[in-house]
């Protein structure tokens, strides 16, 4: 299994990840590695029939579907870099910019 | 039961312990801060909690209102909770102290405490060494005698690897015993908040207040809270399973000596000892560094620069800013799992990875259940294939880093109850040994660790 630094570049745009020039064969040799050792699972047969292991309760419980005041302390405006009239300000989103993604 | 004055007097020694520590660099909240914030604890908390006067610090990957919460992470530096973890609540409502945030890998990734942002953990009895991690704040603390007990968190071993490596208990739950509400997620089906302390009671009493129902976590099971067993005489009609798949042919000599000592103290207290196959255990770590990643990808996929903490400016637009904050906020370790995370459920890697691993994650849980289906009660294993490694020597290879959580991930992949308890020492550092329980009996898992603690001689050289 090897990743090349073009499949480093597509993964780290699809994690939404500034991921510079200089790191790339550092990333993708210590990629590499671990995606070999993980892959060593595909060595135990298939098996299809094997239901996915969930822990937890079997069914998930629900809380009443009403509008209810959240209990916090202080709101999301101390928390968030920028805030403003109940919206999070942040810069805005380029023009076809998706193109290369 | 202590009186107000008493609890005045642990606020204050507890704050003089962690100054005396402080070199370790095991706590990250400011000892100033802390000292004022135990007294006023000291002063508000209801003398008739079970937990009254005790001090106990919280790993920074969970919640505390009057603490910042940074999870180890630039990205959160200086971010402060709006809220209380629930289990930080409870600990609050019992009269314990809250004694500030310990340190962590980033995000409770990592097995050494070197991949915190505010700087590594030192091992308390050697500074050269690692304590371990994720929790390793905690293990230090704990193990230097500044507090009975703290609070970690567990996805694939953070608390009982840390504990072993310090010499102290780590506990970590049934998956579902505790509520996450509050606990930072990294692997959501993994995750699970749990207790290191000075000794089996001191853990098990944490433990016990923790645990139990809370409607804002619906993975946390409906029960009441875990009761407290008694120290049991003796262990006659206790089956203990060994599996031979911990003991392989390398493991390092010294920690199966510790461990055949400590099988011999179990028989000696009356309990039947025997050996069983978990045969698929050998995937358990590929399968846990395909699983854990995957649930990381997507839980950090919130960190932003939008919603919480600081910002890394100077991008034209929102995508550039989600890239930029996200590349310098996210620590090496942290970016390599989200990567790795991306990798695996990406278009036509997903079957190949993800899926198996799922499967392989159920096999490793059936196998867990063959053989308390044959009737063994616990299982006992060494917790780490070594006592604790020097500092550097994991950090630039990330498989031999992981291979230290080779004994731990698999209670975790099952959902399971484990212990770790002190079994002696190898040229000087601690060694603990495992027992890992069936789900939801963490009363039988404590019955045993008590009966071990108090029989084997933790101190000596195995």
């Amino acid at each position: 299994m090897s990743v090349t630094h073009d499949e480093v570049r597509r993964i780290a745009r699809l994690a939404e990840l500034d991921v510079g020039e200089e790191a790339l064969p550092l990333l993708a040799e210590q990629m590499s590695r671990i995606l070999e050792y993980v892959a060593q699972i595909n060595a135990v047969p298939a098996s299809e029939g094997v239901k996915p292991f969930v822990p937890g309760p079997d069914a998930v419980r629900f809380r009443p579907d009403d509008v209810r005041p959240a209990p916090l302390a202080f709101g999301p405006a101390e928390l968030a870099p920028a805030f403003r009239d109940g919206f999070f300000l942040v810069p805005k989103l380029g023009q076809f910019e998706d193109a290369e993604a | 039961m202590i009186d107000p004055s008493e609890a005045l007097a642990s606020a204050k020694g507890a704050a003089d312990r962690i100054v005396k520590v402080k070199r370790l660099n095991a706590c990250l909240t400011p000892i100033k801060e802390l000292r004022k914030s135990l007294v006023a604890q000291a002063s508000a908390a209801h003398p008739s909690g079970v937990l009254y006067g005790m001090p106990v610090a919280v790993k920074d990957n969970i919640c505390t209102l009057e603490f910042t919460t940074s999870c180890g992470s630039r990205i959160l530096e200086g971010y402060r909770s709006p809220y209380d973890a629930t289990a930080v609540a409870k600990l609050r409502a019992a009269g314990a102290l809250i004694a500030g945030k310990t340190n962590c890998d980033e995000f409770g990734m990592g097995s050494s405490t070197e991949h915190s942002a505010y700087g590594r953990s030192l091992h308390p009895f050697d500074k050269t060494r690692v304590p371990g991690g994720s929790s390793g704040g905690s293990a230090v603390l704990v193990a230097a005698g500044a507090l009975p007990a703290a609070l970690g968190s567990e996805t694939g071993g953070s608390v009982r690897q840390p504990a072993s490596l310090c010499g102290v208990v780590g506990i970590k739950p049934t998956y579902g015993r505790v509520s996450r509400y509050g606990l930072v997620a990294f692997g959501s089906s993994l995750d699970q908040i749990g207790v290191l302390g000075r000794s089996v009671h001191d853990a098990a009493r944490v433990l016990s207040v923790i645990s139990g129902r809370d409607p804002k976590d619906s993975t946390c099971e409906e029960r009441d809270s875990l009761r407290l067993p008694t120290v049991p005489e003796s262990l006659q009609g206790f089956v203990i399973g060994v599996p031979k798949e911990y003991f392989p042919q390398d493991l390092d000599p010294a920690v199966r000596r510790a461990c055949d000592r400590a099988i011999r103290l179990l028989r000696e207290l009356g309990a039947a000892v025997r050996e069983v196959s978990l045969p698929h255990t050998a995937y358990a770590v590929a399968t846990y560094y395909i699983i854990a990643p995957a649930e990381a990808s997507s839980n950090l996929a919130r960190y932003d620069g939008a919603r919480y903490g600081p910002r890394f400016d100077g991008s034209e637009d929102v995508r550039a800013l989600y890239r930029t904050t996200r590349g310098e906020g996210f620590g090496p370790e942290v970016r390599r799992r989200v990567l790795v995370g991306t990798y695996v459920l990406s278009s036509g890697y997903y079957d190949a990875y993800y899926r198996k691993a799922q499967q392989m994650r159920a096999l490793i849980a059936q196998d867990f259940r063959n053989a308390f289906d044959r009737g063994v009660d616990l299982l006992f294993t060494p917790t780490t294939p070594t006592p604790a490694f020097k500092a550097g020597e994991k950090l630039n290879d990330p498989v031999a880093m992981y291979l230290s959580d080779i004994f731990t991930v698999t209670a975790n992949l099952a959902g399971l109850p484990a212990i770790s308890v002190p079994i002696g020492r190898i040229r000087g550092l601690p060694i603990g040994g495992q027992l890992i329980g069936q789900a939801f009996l963490e009363d039988e898992m404590l019955e045993a660790a008590y009966a071990l603690e108090r029989a084997v001689p933790a101190g000596e050289e195995a």
